[in-house]
């Protein structure tokens, strides 16, 4: 089993070189973020992430969560270790000063959030379930509201959850059946939902549940859902606990990983309804929804930077460690590190992680900015970033840690099939997160539908714009440069091709956007990761030039960024003829012959 | 009372340290930097003190590049209420950082001074020692355990034997060894609050200190590689080599 | 001008790393005298006086010296070294504690832990945790100097004939008193005296399989440590770790079970004379440093272990 050591270096060189911080720290009410305090941050929590979190990601695994008594039980260790996280002010790292939060940058609290994910994926899903739901009832929540619950689920004092699916309504929530029944000042709730991560648990006092539901004269479909606070026990006046209210988990789903995380089935109104409360307004639940969604999305899309980050280490570990087989040129048995093909896989997990992570703290970087920057257009300007880029961070992201996951056990051999390597549970482990907070598929219909062909193309085109005049940028910049310049041209004339396809063909062939979707955007976000690695590149060259900084860093960044233009940009091509190819034979075969 | 606590910022422990090249010393460029874990104890049991009311202020001291900033930055977040870095690129050896620490001490005037028994980059175990020489106080080192009471205070020893009870008379320099405590995880918030705590800068010309080194490194090398040796198949196999062979049983 | 050596000894008794102390300070082609200060501390001084090589022995008599206290004891040292181009102590907790206020006392850099001498003004010694030598010059007039006593043979305790003289002692400056000593608190040795030590790692698994260890180790009269790994997962306490942060040690047997022999747990008991590694991932890297491994699950055999020390002690 390997430890986690959170790649610092690494994080600081897109924090600082690619993401931004500098100007994100000059945005109103970030001034604080300078980069000695980001480095300051980014150590304590890579100690509690490799020192605490860490250790208990295989224990975790194999106790897994239990139901005894109506009452999830977490594994040992959890409930200390999230202690230790909450008592460290962790939770609150990029929330509203105003609740007790710390009130740093999203960008920060990603880097930070990439940490705890590596080190134990089913600890993270707490309080990332949790800042989603504060979230949403900051934006949408009266004030009575805000006051009870908000500054205690800030500090992680109590943790949220998002109670949104139900056996008959996953990806397709129009289909909610669980009611809200007006009871005075407040909702009675009754139904089921499942799928509920971390519903129930010892790890806090109390737990605040926010619950999709319909109220007695809702319309059908999603115009009729509104959305319920629904803690696990109720709150008096003065602030205190009062009793346990009608919310129990009844049972936890047995599933292929994050065992740690328990998955409930979660029954609200056994004993007549349980107590809720309306956020927002009536019927606009789908809406507060989103709210938590889409931070959740860019959560998700970071955890799969993390899972293939901790399984790239493993790897790397494994493959300096082992000895088997011999090489030309080098004598006697060697460690596997040396032969070529194992040197493919790890250089594909390592330049596909580095993409993937610049990406993601780009988008982070860009949603800071749709939130603080000073004017109102620049705002805009970026929220239109990253609307364009949050599918594609989630769904991407997620996609490539599968592949890197399996890579991870694949530089393992027989040994990676074992569970006592570690990375077949990252493999198990990372297998949910293409599919929570929506599937790839969903996300892929999200980006041709409402990202691509509803501002028709615009945003694409900015995107586009953007990485065109970048790659010019590399002319004078040196021969490896210059190689990295041709293939990112070659992507991103492919990107605008598809995309131009896209808004040219859905007018005439309705199965089009859904068929192409995953192929768009699993094209676009091969190209953004090729122009991140191009930035890098470039960075990386002109520190190399001036000999500033670790010249060994500097020169691996080149190599990476070069190994990525010549070994996973001509996947571009291959995902652009898959869109050209449109939806023919995609819906041609009758379904009676699948 | 007022203590002084000592923070030397060193590579850090999981970096496996490299002669350079041409054998002039230890690799540090660009090698992960961190405070030295027996200093980090004695920074720990310090704010334990102020939180038991014992401390009334904590000052903590560094001297290097400017860099050992972030060290005094760290020992800020833990608790300590101001910090003074004594700004220097040239090499510092005990024997000057114990004159540096002497002038600062008599600048400040803590009654007690705690610091590592030792940095895990030079293994010298000797600045308190020297200081307090300088300074003609009390000293207890590799300390275990420490109770104030009154003008004294009492510290358990680990020596080679177990443990060893002293008396001092305050004031007393103090160098902390691993059973002292185990130092907590910094909290974010104090991260934040440690940017806007004091903290002031010297540098060995204004504290009127010679800082020449005495000693001169010729060289640094790698040790002689142990050999692997072989595996046996059992342990009555291993015992019979442990006492037939070796001769260690 | 010769060498002095501070001998260090309890209840009568030499002890040994004064020996090593003595051959380094015969290495510096000098003469070597021995400072015994004490209280009623003549018999050490009688078996130093037939220590090989020692030319004089110092006997210093003190109500002051009865406990090694520093602040006491270094200014007698301090009173003696003008003499002298060297003075030389073991590297032990209490050398370690006196010295370096001798060096300050002195105004002169003190070299610690030497193990070996290349030259009167230039040795060698280990630092970042003995995972780099570093050979040292020193340009001061007198030496001031700790000797790591694992590193140089001990001197013989007869053959010599050395006069024993009485010198003068310095007044007790009430710095630091002695309260009680807590010697004999555990059944098993300390850490970094003990001629055997027996460690686990993370490799065993929680808290209660340590028992296993304590079993072997009572059998061996060994001293328990454990990896930085197995203190981090909570399994013993922080004082049990041997490494880089934890002891320094270097015993005659190391025994490292469940183990695999982290960069910062080698640097704290590579030094040991004999070591074995009982670890079920042949790859693990203890094993390039182990003189006997054993590939295989330590659960099954630490009990055939202890069972094969049975048979032995019967």
């Amino acid at each position: 089993m390997t430890t986690y050591i959170a790649p610092t270096l690494e994080m600081r060189f897109v924090l600082n070189e690619l993401a931004g911080l500098d100007t994100v720290n000059t945005l109103p009410g970030y001034e604080e973020a300078t980069p000695d305090l980001v480095d300051a941050v980014l150590e304590e929590a890579a100690r509690l992430a490799s020192e605490v979190l860490a250790p208990l990601n295989k224990t975790g695994d194999a106790e897994g969560s239990k139901l005894i008594d109506s009452k999830v039980v977490a594994p040992e260790g959890f409930a200390d270790a999230y202690r230790e996280f909450v008592e460290g002010g962790w939770a609150g790292l990029s929330m509203n000063p105003e609740f007790d939060g710390q009130g740093l940058p999203g960008l920060v609290s990603t880097a930070v959030d990439e940490m705890w994910n590596a080190a134990n994926l089913s600890f993270s899903l707490c309080p990332l379930l949790t800042t989603g739901a504060v979230e949403a009832l900051a934006t949408h929540a009266d004030d009575d509201l805000k006051q009870t619950y908000l500054a205690k689920m800030v500090t992680g004092e109590w943790t949220g959850t998002m109670n949104l699916t139900e056996s008959q309504a996953g990806s397709d929530l129009a289909a909610v059946r669980t009611k809200a029944v007006p009871d005075g000042d407040h909702y009675r709730i009754t139904g089921q939902k499942i799928f509920i991560t971390w519903g129930d648990h010892e790890l806090t006092e109390n737990i605040v549940h926010l619950v999709l539901a319909r109220l007695p004269d809702a319309p059908a479909g999603v115009k009729g859902i509104s959305l319920f606070l629904v803690p696990k026990y109720l709150v008096n006046e003065d602030g205190s606990l009062g009793e346990h209210n009608d919310v129990h988990a009844v049972s936890l789903e047995h599933k292929l990983g994050v065992h740690a995380s328990p998955t409930c089935v979660m029954s609200f109104g056994d004993r007549g309804g349980a107590v809720g409360y309306l956020i927002g307004e009536p019927n606009k639940g789908l809406a507060c929804m989103f709210t938590m969604m889409n931070h959740a999305r860019l959560g998700v899309g970071m955890q799969g930077v993390a899972i293939a980050e901790r399984s790239l280490q493993a790897a790397v570990a494994y493959a300096r460690d082992r000895v088997q087989g011999s090489v030309p040129g080098k004598q006697g048995r060697v460690t596997i590190i040396h032969h070529p093909d194992v040197r493919r896989m790890l250089m594909l997990m390592r330049a596909q992680t580095e993409a993937m992570r610049a990406v993601a703290y780009l988008t982070a970087a860009a949603l800071d900015h749709s939130h603080h920057a000073p004017d109102a257009d620049e705002r805009a300007g970026f929220l239109t970033r990253v609307d364009l880029l949050t599918p594609v961070v989630k769904a991407w992201s997620t996609e490539v840690a599968q592949e890197v996951t399996t890579l991870g056990v694949q530089v393992h051999g027989g040994m990676g099939y074992v569970e006592e390597t570690g990375c077949a549970q990252y493999f198990r482990d990372g297998r949910i997160i293409t599919i929570y907070e929506g599937t790839t598929g969903i996300q892929a219909n999200d980006l041709v539908g409402r990202k691509i062909i509803r501002d028709g193309g615009q945003g694409m085109r900015g995107l586009l714009a953007d990485i065109e005049a970048f790659e010019s940028q590399l002319d004078a910049a040196g021969e490896v440069c210059v190689a990295i310049k041709a293939a990112l041209i070659e992507g991103r004339v492919a990107l605008a091709r598809g995309s131009d396809w896209l808004l040219q063909t859905y007018a005439n062939d309705m199965y089009a956007p859904g068929a192409v979707a995953v192929n768009l955007l699993m094209l676009m976000g091969t190209v953004v990761g090729g122009w991140q690695m191009g930035r890098a590149a470039l960075v990386a060259h002109d520190k190399l030039q001036r000999n500033e900084g670790d010249a060994t860093f500097y020169q691996s960044k080149l190599t990476t960024a070069r190994f990525y233009a010549e070994h996973v940009m001509p996947r571009a091509a291959a995902y652009l003829a898959a869109v050209l190819a449109g939806s023919e034979s995609i819906m041609a075969l009758d379904d009676e012959y699948f | 009372m007022k203590i002084l606590v000592c923070v030397k910022r060193v590579v850090d422990y999981n970096v496996k340290a490299r002669p350079k090249a041409d054998g002039s010393g230890v690799e540090t460029a660009n090698v992960k930097m961190s405070m030295n874990p027996f200093d980090e104890i004695a920074v720990e049991e310090s704010v334990r003190l102020k939180e038991a009311g014992t401390a009334d202020e904590i000052v903590a001291v560094s001297m290097g590049v400017a860099q050992c900033q972030e060290t005094l930055r760290t020992a800020l977040a833990m608790g300590v209420d101001r910090g003074i870095l004594i700004e220097t690129d040239a090499e510092l050896q005990p024997l000057a950082v114990a004159k540096l620490i002497k002038a600062v001490i008599e600048k400040e005037k803590p009654q007690l001074v705690l610091l590592g028994k030792q940095a895990i980059d030079d293994d010298a175990n000797q600045t308190g020692q020297m200081f307090a020489a300088f300074l003609g106080w009390s000293q207890g080192t590799f300390a275990s355990k420490l109770t104030v009471a009154g003008e004294s205070v009492e510290v358990a020893r680990e020596v080679d034997a177990g443990t060893e009870i002293l008396s001092l008379q305050l004031p007393a320099v103090i160098t902390t060894d691993l059973r002292l405590n185990e130092p907590r995880y910094v909290k974010l918030p104090n991260i934040m609050k440690a940017k806007k705590k004091p903290l002031d800068k010297l540098t060995p010309e204004e504290l009127g200190v010679d800082v020449s080194p005495r000693l001169t490194v010729l060289k640094v090398t790698e040790p002689a590689q142990r050999e692997a040796g072989i595996k046996v198949a059992n342990a009555a196999e291993l015992v019979g080599k442990l006492k037939n062979e070796a001769q260690v049983i | 001008m010769s060498a002095l050596v501070v001998a260090e000894h309890l209840d009568n008794k030499l002890n040994p790393a004064t020996l090593a102390a003595i051959t380094a300070a015969q290495a510096l082609g000098t003469g070597v005298d021995v400072l015994v200060a004490g209280l009623d501390c003549g018999a050490v001084a009688e078996a130093v006086a037939v220590v090989d090589g020692v030319n004089k022995v110092l006997r210093a008599e003190s109500e002051a010296y009865a406990h090694p206290l520093a602040e006491d004891i270094a200014p007698l040292i301090v009173q003696l070294a003008p003499s002298y181009s060297h003075v030389l102590a073991p590297a032990t907790t209490t050398g370690k504690n006196i010295m370096p206020r001798v060096a300050a006392l002195l105004d002169v850099a003190q070299i610690s832990d030497i193990i070996g001498v290349e030259s009167p003004d230039t040795f060698l010694r280990p630092i970042y945790a003995g995972n780099v030598i570093a050979t040292v010059r020193s340009s001061d007039p007198i030496k001031v100097i700790t000797v790591r006593g694992t590193a140089f043979a001990a001197a013989s305790s007869h053959g010599g004939s050395a006069d024993v003289e009485t010198v003068d002692t310095t007044e007790s400056t009430g710095l630091s008193s002695f309260v009680r000593a807590d010697f004999t608190a555990s059944d098993r040795p300390e850490l970094t005296s003990a001629e055997i030590v027996v460690s686990g790692g993370r490799g065993m698994g929680n808290t209660d399989n340590f028992k296993l260890l304590e079993e072997i180790a009572d059998k061996l009269g060994a001293a328990i440590g454990a990896s930085r790994a197995a203190v981090d997962a909570g399994f013993v306490p922080n004082d049990y770790q041997v490494g880089q942060t934890g002891k320094v040690v270097a015993p005659k047997l190391y025994i490292a079970v469940g183990i695999s022999g982290a960069i910062q747990h080698l640097a704290g008991m590579k030094d040991s004379q004999i070591i074995v590694a009982i670890n079920k991932d042949e790859e693990a890297p203890i094993f390039q440093v182990a003189d006997y491994g054993i590939v295989g699950d330590l659960f099954e055999v630490l009990p055939q272990l202890s069972a094969e020390l049975d048979k032995l002690k019967s």
